[in-house]
């Protein structure tokens, strides 16, 4: 009698139903396995359908978060439990999503989130955005949702506008706003040389850049609604603006006004100029660290580019890295700087560039790419992932790192040259 | 009784385990009219351009221009470009006596009212902000070269181009060799 009151208590305890959705949430290590469904009808085109697609799949796979299956399946929107649900994948979830356009370019995504255990439907929710070329960000922001909805770690970096300038000919580039994987771009500012771009702000409606258009290189800021544009300084030489304060009041630049390059502190409201480095060789790319109070930048002093910090305004100067031999580009955030470092020759003699990781808190250090020419990384302000330049087979791309899933992704330009990112 | 009992209670854990805990809720949003709108779509209507071409106008006089543009071609096309070695913005021996015939010619009586613009340039290899600074030292250091060389200061401007202006592109030692250079532009 009691062993059979002790096997009854043991079937209880397993037969109790559960939500398959917490239950993934609970195990990240096990990602939820997710097919995709396309239930738009034919008058939407094949090709139209297809790029949708590739945007949405592409997403939930960078986001590390899902199982990813590949294939692009169809269904009809309503679907039933045995045509529709894919039992031969054994998925734990069904994107179902049916596009429709109308006559004034509006396109709209109803979007069903289906339990491929249970058959039921999870949630359903619609989505527009107001013209077809936009069509990347109508992708990512359902992606962001999901990702939510599965109580993932954020990926809302994937709704951000990225900047960049693209160099299209010797002493021409333009400056172009993106979305990450460079499906949506517009170009904002063309004609002569037009270079490191950056947002002046989080809502990402102003950012500088550098024009070599006048008599000297000279900072605008420009009003991304009106296009209106207002002249900050020019400097001899050269003149970049490399980081923003958090408030969007100060500027650090790499300015030249008696042709030697410095970091400067510049604030927007009384316009004073600050100079942070008094070295005689060359100081470049300042990020603001620790509350905006202190600058980590680049800076041959030690007869190589290598990573430094100083405190502004005082001029002890700290060394950061004690690796590698050229440390050219420099990235931080909170505790973490993230750099690119030349390395030595391979025995083919081609040139690499990658990232590094460090703390600067311990002697953490982690290499974060292994071949081609990394650049230029910049963190996200999720602390994850990591933007970057890759050159490689004569063709330059945006590389984007996750750092928890150690993947990277890299998404090609076309046609020109990334010169400088911002995002 | 009891096994009555016993078969009563397994009926009963039995349907009720069958119910979840926790139902999925159907959110029947869709044909409620309310459809969000992306974020970014709002941001991306607000996107205007601008063409730098039609703001920064800085033709010279057309009246008269044909004859000083002929005069500073001719003199362009003698001078001398400076070349670097890599990552190096110091001066190679090889090329002082090229800034010392750059300095002469600058000073002649033909040349010796044109402002001197002295143009640093790299190659392609590292990050460009490094590289703009890298251009600017090899400009700073032909200056100084000049100087030394009796050209007036106040007649040198610098300015770097970085890796923006390549007069090659292929990837090979002798075009990244071309490209870490200094050039020199007269204004009137």
């Amino acid at each position: 009698m009691i062993k059979k009151i002790l096997v009854l208590v043991v079937l209880m305890s397993s037969l109790f139903a559960y939500d398959a959705t917490v239950e993934i949430v609970k195990k990240m290590d096990k990602l939820p396995k997710i097919a995709l469904q396309d239930a738009s009808e034919a008058n939407v085109d094949t090709n139209f359908r297809k790029k949708f697609f590739k945007i949405l799949v592409g997403d939930l796979r960078v986001s590390s978060h899902f199982n990813v299956v590949d294939d692009y399946l169809q269904s009809s929107y309503k679907g039933n439990l045995e045509d529709n649900f894919l039992s031969q994948l054994n998925l734990d979830l069904i994107l179902r999503y049916k596009i429709l356009l109308d006559d004034n370019g509006v396109v709209v995504a109803n979007v069903k989130l289906i339990n491929a255990k249970s058959g039921q439907v999870d949630s359903e929710k619609s989505y527009k955005i107001s013209k077809k070329n936009r069509y990347p960000f109508l992708a990512h922001k359902i992606a962001v949702e999901l990702n939510d909805k599965i109580g993932a770690p954020s990926i809302k970096w994937m709704e951000q506008f990225v900047i960049f300038a693209k160099y299209i000919d010797a002493k021409k580039s333009e400056v172009v706003i993106s979305d990450y994987t460079l499906s949506f771009q517009k170009t904002v500012v063309k004609g002569g040389l037009n270079i490191f771009p950056k947002w002046a702000n989080k809502a990402q409606n102003a950012f500088y850049y550098t024009s070599y258009n006048g008599i000297k290189p000279t900072l605008f800021k420009v009003d991304v609604q009106t296009g209106k544009r207002n002249r900050i300084t020019s400097s001899e030489g050269m003149l970049v603006c490399s980081d923003v304060s958090k408030d969007g009041r100060k500027l650090l630049l790499t300015m030249a006004p008696e042709g030697q390059a410095d970091i400067f502190v510049y604030d927007t409201q009384t316009k004073n100029l600050e100079k942070v480095t008094k070295y005689s060789g060359i100081d470049v790319n300042g990020n603001f660290i620790d509350k905006d109070e202190r600058v980590v930048f680049v800076s041959d002093r030690l007869g190589y580019p290598n990573i430094f910090a100083q405190k502004i305004g005082s001029r002890s100067v700290e060394q950061m890295v004690y690796h590698g031999r050229n440390n050219n580009s420099v990235s931080a955030l909170d505790n973490y700087i993230v750099y690119s470092s030349r390395e030595k020759s391979s025995e083919f003699g081609v040139k690499t560039f990658n990232l590094y990781l460090i703390s600067t808190k311990t002697d953490y250090i982690r290499q974060l790419t292994a071949t081609g020419k990394n650049l230029y990384p910049r963190f996200a302000e999720d602390s994850e992932t990591i933007m970057f330049i890759k050159y490689y087979n004569k063709q330059s791309a945006l590389g984007v790192i996750r750092l928890n899933a150690n993947k990277s992704y890299h998404f090609p330009l076309k046609v020109g040259k990334i010169q400088s990112i911002d995002w | 009784m009891t096994k009555l009992l016993f078969t009563s209670l397994t009926l009963a854990i039995l349907i009720f385990s069958g119910c979840s805990q926790k139902n999925p809720e159907v959110d029947a949003t869709a044909g409620n009219g309310t459809t969000e709108m992306s974020t970014a779509d709002k941001k991306a209507d607000n996107l205007s351009g601008m063409d730098s071409n039609n703001m920064d106008s800085q033709g010279m006089d057309k009246n008269g221009a044909s004859a000083v543009e002929k005069a500073i071609a001719a003199l362009e096309a003698n001078i001398n470009k400076i070349y670097f070695d890599f990552d190096k913005y110091d001066i190679r021996p090889d090329m002082k006596t090229k800034i010392e015939e750059n300095a002469n010619l600058l000073n002649v009586a033909e040349a010796v009212n044109f402002s001197v613009k002295v143009e640093g340039n790299s190659d392609e290899w590292g990050t460009d902000e490094y590289n703009y600074a890298l251009g600017l030292k090899r400009a700073k250091s032909v200056k100084e070269a000049l100087v030394a060389y009796g050209v007036s200061s106040d007649r040198i401007m610098m300015v770097s181009y970085g890796e923006s202006n390549p007069t090659c592109k292929e990837s090979n030692k002798d075009c990244w060799a071309q490209n870490r250079r200094a050039e020199f532009k007269l204004l009137p």
